[in-house]
């Protein structure tokens, strides 16, 4: 079957090309650093201040809010969709299961650049990675941690 | 299992002890090296990032497919 015809390097080259800080998170990232996993959304998390910017350009590929800029800085978190679904994460800082707090502006600094095709692609750090995985702590989330914890002892 | 307990079991959020389990306990060689050969056949059947993102595009656009036909 072929894939919807949401043009995913077009997206990451007008993110990319927009100055929006945004990071994409989630299992996508990890696909990104060569491990296999499925998944069938897309997760950024992007600074509180470029919502709408990350709006705009997300409006080209008919990607639409389900919240607007000010509630979704109220409720740290909304979507983006039409066939395609897009969780994005806006909070300044979420804490994991642990308690540990996860900084947005922490991640951007940390962050790596990955490239698809000639698009560069923003993604948190390893490290970042499996603290991002400890927010939702969903036993997926978990399986996560363990993928990553081994790609991170094999770069050592 | 009906599709409600399924969404339920993987919805749910760990317990701490999961999460520091996940975080700390030891990773058996085993377990590592048949992820490191996964790794390895993923990077090498697909070569690179963009062949790497649209094999899970057309994964689960299959999987998807799969599962309305079972449903209808």
């Amino acid at each position: 079957m072929e894939a919807s015809h949401f043009d995913e390097r077009s997206f990451f080259s007008t993110v990319h090309g927009s100055g929006v800080r945004a990071l994409l998170i989630g299992r996508r990232a990890l696909v990104l650093l060569g491990l296999p996993l499925l998944t069938a959304d897309y997760d950024y998390w992007i600074a509180i201040d470029d919502i709408e910017r990350f709006n705009a350009l997300a409006a080209a590929f008919h990607l639409h809010p389900t919240r607007t800029a000010a509630d979704a800085r109220r409720h740290d978190r909304y979507v983006l969709e039409n066939d395609e679904h897009v969780d994005v994460l806006v909070a300044r800082s979420v804490p994991t299961l642990h308690g540990l707090p996860v900084d947005f502006e922490g991640l951007w600094t940390r962050r790596q650049t990955v490239d698809v095709g000639t698009v560069p692609v923003c993604i948190p750090s390893l490290d970042d990675l499996i603290l991002t995985k400890q927010i939702a702590s969903r036993p997926k989330d978990l399986e996560d941690v363990r993928l990553l914890r081994i790609l991170k002892e094999s770069r050592r | 299992m009906i599709p409600e307990a399924v969404e339920a079991a993987v919805s749910r959020v760990v317990s701490p002890d999961e999460l520091r389990l996940a975080l700390e306990s030891t990773i058996p060689a085993e377990e590592r090296e048949e992820v490191l050969e996964l790794v390895r056949w993923f990077t090498s059947r697909y070569a690179s990032n963009e062949a790497r993102l649209a094999y899970v595009r057309q994964a689960v656009a299959r999987w998807q497919r799969a599962r309305t036909k079972n449903i209808s």
